[in-house]
């Protein structure tokens, strides 16, 4: 990500987007859009709507970190940054200053499959927009020196330690990965990379992987709002026909992974309140399983209803606070629970607790009720999602990037929609089993807060 | 082949013949595409009544999708309503208006908005409070029972008021362990002095000071119709959506009054000083820089945006161009006023890495400094500040929401219905001179507090070697050690 400001807000509409769709009110449920394939490749989808006088550019690249080599991770994300450096007929502070600058917005984000820049800018500025993100795609290495490269590499790192280091239990996440996925699997490390090899990147590498990735035929130009379809056509042959083709992309196989033990760990932080983490291998984006498993995750915590949140939060109160969620990424995911405790209750009876509850939920199966609950606010969040020309161009792309589908929110909602279940005591069953990561986080000195400690092995950390 | 799959066909032969012709084509790419007309401002259209119940009444149709966003908006909040050493009663209480009314418990609650595909939301903040939600148009009347039912029957269960106050108990500890809510917690205290409700942090003590019957009695003076404001935004009719609400609301009688703004005077100022928070081994230093500032109704509001937006409001502006961009010091820092009744404060700042602190700091002052003057101000920063902000004001009306939040801005702050339209005139009246004697005037440069949280070990003598003002050690509560 290359700003913080503007995180919280698009993650909201993203995680909308991700799950959401609707029909029973089918005229406005839809995205009307129309897409086609310039000859270097480049898929374009545009999407017309002059309800508000914006419009959104989406430039999504196939790439994330699971394409980086070990030695050099972190590389995608540093990679986005540099994107905002400027390029060969737009020098550095021209993308700012005709977005941002004109009352629009920009940012990035890369994640372990995917990155993705995007703006929104009023209507009169999509020709502008389309210029910026097209001279990035064609001339980046023009004016690329090690200068730019170092300068982002000292902010990549602020961001490491703003998000990672400097933040209470924000290891989890790295720590939980590299457990679950054996070392040479490209989703055992993190997006952020570490910060020995982010000092490691040399302006050669930038090079390389600019020229493999960043080729019209990986990337997918999604356009939504205020515009004519005429003007835009025109505008995206203007500036992106020239862009030369790519050489084909050999992608990392990525095996899926299943655990047969439990590995069991404990780390020590600077915080005053433990946490417990459990975390399962699941299926990605590519799995039909996820839908159920997103049903599973929806009647398990969160609202006071569910199962865990009612019984550990409300009933029991032996727990501040319960979530989980399924974790799709584009070849495989995870199910992760995190429960943190109240003063006097133990993080070993929390995981008792909660593995007793999912073993009532794997042999009864949820009721039709709690199925109901859990998918009721799909339509709103998906029509709700339409307010924004943003939400609207990232949905589409997301479908075109992953499923070659922009129109695949369709699909993925009526597959929400249809979970019974009988669906959901099959996935618990299959996916919740002994092979798991349990992790607590415990503060300094107090290694004795862990669920079952003796059988925790203490993480170290290895200087980064 | 159907229909759909003709005009694709027809696309890709336009699409390859114009290809043919444009790849021989050269054009210069260095060149800038200029913008085209500007949108027009289409400021929604909205109608004022009275509700029987006194509440003022706003409603604003808007058709585009089946969306409808509701709210009650309270004028006057936290720091007009609570006993100062029952901190945190107001945003308890608003917590406790979801654990159930007398007809419905706690979970009944949750599973009927789950059902409808919403949630209400209840909050009360600093100097007002609302309670509200979205919905679908078909969903809206049965939210809109619910909500009157939660405004007008809590039940207030005593165990529920236990465990919200044992998370936010836990919630607080987990705070102490994060660099930015200490910050956020210390910066305030030290600003405004524990004498001024901007100054008062919730603590334990408050939090555990907070009675059932406070919980009652808050609930009884805040959520009065004479001190509201009913907006109802969206895929509504507005005459027979007010009928709907008067029915919904009937229960809920006059009362209540108008909220006073009154606030003790400011602590006199200290000479500017660096407040020190150690936070061992932290890998980073939060800073917080700044001033009590001016009240939302000064005339000075348009200079202060653009002065604003120049110096920390945007990615580009000069202290992140240079803090992070420039030197890399940090993820990002910027500035901002927060504005309201009260002297809301000036802060700048953000999270700068350890080792470069004292440097960081530097750079800080001189930015501070030069937008009051000694680094002039270019056309073209002026130009790029306006543009920012004029041009982004079509753009804000898109959803249900922004449009509410629009109206109930002009209501809070007691601005004119014709403000939006004014904006841009307003802005654009802003000039050079303008900007710095504003920067002047509220970034008082002798007086700033300097709130740092950080590795006392490593950064207190970079700090001192600055010079740029004495190190007062804070606790974590912002208390002078």
């Amino acid at each position: 990500m290359r700003k913080q400001a503007f995180v919280s807000v698009f993650l909201v509409v993203v995680s909308l987007a991700a799950i959401t769709l609707a029909q029973s009110r089918s005229s406005t449920i839809k995205i009307p859009f129309e897409t086609y394939t310039l000859p270097n490749g480049l898929t374009v989808i545009l999407a017309p709507d002059s309800a508000t006088p914006t419009v959104a550019v989406t430039a999504w690249y196939h790439v994330g970190s699971k394409d980086e080599m070990p030695g050099r991770t972190g590389f995608a994300h540093l990679f986005e940054h540099v994107m905002f450096t400027g390029a060969g007929h737009t020098p550095y502070g021209t993308h700012d200053r005709l977005t941002e600058g004109v009352g629009g917005s920009n940012n990035g984000t890369t994640s372990n499959d995917r990155t993705v820049y995007f703006e929104t800018v009023p209507a009169n500025y999509l020709e502008s927009a389309l210029w910026l993100e097209a001279d990035r795609m064609g001339f980046l290495l023009d004016t690329l020196d090690i200068g730019k490269l170092d300068a982002q590499r000292d902010v990549v790192k602020n961001e490491r330690r703003q998000s990672v280091d400097n933040q209470p239990y924000g290891l989890a996440g790295e720590i939980l990965s590299g457990a679950i996925y054996p070392p040479s699997h490209p989703y055992s490390w993190p997006v952020i990379g570490s910060m020995k090899d982010l000092t490691a990147a040399s302006e050669e590498d930038v090079k390389n992987f600019f020229r493999v990735y960043y080729a019209p035929n990986n990337a997918f130009l999604s356009i939504a709002g205020d515009f004519k379809v005429a003007d835009a056509k025109t505008w995206v042959l203007k500036y992106f026909g020239g862009i030369p083709r790519g050489k084909p992309i050999t992608r990392p196989s990525i095996p899926q992974v299943t655990l047969t033990t439990e590995t069991r760990l404990v780390f020590e932080d600077r915080v005053q309140v433990p946490r417990l983490y459990i975390v399962w291998p699941t299926v990605g984006e590519k799995s039909d399983d996820r839908f159920a498993l997103s049903v599973l995750d929806a009647i398990t915590a969160g609202p006071r209803t569910t199962r865990l949140t009612k019984a550990l939060v409300y009933d029991q109160q032996a727990a501040t606070s319960v979530g989980t969620s399924q974790d799709s990424n584009e070849d495989t995911g995870e199910w992760q629970l995190t429960i943190t405790p109240r003063p006097g209750h133990s993080l070993t009876e929390l995981e008792a607790a909660a593995d007793a509850l999912l073993d009532k939920l794997k042999t009864e199966g949820p009721t039709k009720e709690e199925i109901q609950r859990a998918t009721a606010g799909l339509e709103f969040s998906f029509v709700s999602n339409l307010q924004s020309n943003l939400g609207k161009a990232m949905t589409l792309a997301d479908g075109a990037g992953i499923h070659k589908n922009p129109g695949y929110f369709q699909t993925e909602y009526q597959k929400m929609l249809a979970v019974t279940p009988a669906d959901v005591k099959r996935v618990a069953n299959k996916y919740l089993t002994k092979g798991r990561v349990v992790l607590s986080i415990v503060p300094t000195g107090k290694l004795d807060q862990a669920s079952k400690p003796s059988e925790s092995k203490p993480f170290r950390r290895v200087e980064q | 082949m159907n229909h759909k799959w003709r005009n694709l066909t027809l696309v890709l032969t336009f699409t390859i013949t114009t290809i043919a012709a444009l790849a021989q084509q050269t054009f210069d790419r260095s060149k800038i595409p200029p913008p085209g007309k500007p949108p027009a401002l289409r400021v929604p259209a909205w109608t004022k009544s009275t509700l029987a119940n006194g509440a003022e009444f706003i409603v604003s149709e808007k058709h585009d999708l089946p969306l409808v966003s509701f709210a009650i908006t309270f004028l006057g909040g936290a720091y007009q309503t609570e006993n100062p050493a029952r901190r945190g009663v107001g945003s308890l209480t608003a917590s406790m208006m979801n654990e159930g009314t007398k007809s419905r418990d706690g979970e009944a609650l949750s599973s009927a908005l789950q059902l409808l595909g919403s949630s209400i939301n209840v909050n009360v903040g600093g100097e007002g409070g609302s309670i509200g939600f979205q919905s679908t148009t078909s969903k809206f009347p049965q939210t809109l029972d619910i909500l009157a039912d939660m405004l007008v029957n809590p039940s207030f269960p005593a165990e529920a008021l236990e465990r919200l106050r044992a998370q936010r108990l836990v919630a607080l500890t987990q705070a102490k362990d994060q660099p930015s809510s200490i910050a956020s917690r210390v910066f305030p205290g030290i600003l405004y002095g524990r004498a001024h409700p901007f100054g008062q942090n919730v603590t334990e003590e408050s939090l555990k000071a907070i009675t059932r019957d406070d919980v009652i009695a808050f609930h009884k003076a805040f959520f009065q119709p004479l001190r509201a404001l009913v907006t109802v935004v969206g895929d509504v009719n507005s005459t027979s959506v007010k009928a709907t609400i008067e029915k919904a609301l009937s229960a809920w009688p006059k009362g209540g009054e108008p909220a006073r703004f009154a606030y003790p005077a400011l602590p006199s100022p200290h000479p500017a000083t660096i407040f020190l928070v150690d936070k061992p081994g932290a890998a980073q230093s939060t800073f917080a820089i700044g001033n009590p500032g001016p009240p939302r109704s000064t005339p000075d509001y348009y200079a202060l945006q653009v002065m604003n937006t120049m110096l920390g409001g945007m990615f580009q502006s000069r202290l992140n161009a240079n803090i992070r961009e420039e030197k890399g010091y940090s993820y990002g820092v910027s500035s901002s006023f927060a504005f309201g009744k009260g002297p809301g404060a000036f802060r700048s700042g953000g999270d700068i890495v350890s080792a470069k602190s004292d440097v960081a700091l530097v750079e800080f002052m001189k930015e501070l400094r030069g937008i009051g003057g000694s680094r002039p101000i270019t056309d073209e920063e002026l130009a790029t500040a306006k543009d920012s902000l004029i041009q982004r004001l079509p753009g804000t009306f898109g959803s249900v929401q922004s449009v509410n939040n629009a109206i109930v801005t002009l209501w809070t702050q007691g601005l004119p219905d014709n403000y939006y339209q004014q904006y841009a005139a307003k802005i654009t009246e802003v000039r050079k001179e303008d900007v710095v004697r504003v920067a002047k005037q509220y970034i008082d440069l002798d007086h700033l507090t300097i709130v740092i949280v950080g590795d006392r070990a490593s950064i207190e003598g970079p700090l001192k070697a600055t010079g740029i003002a004495p190190i007062a050690l804070a606790d974590i509560e912002g208390n002078l050690k």
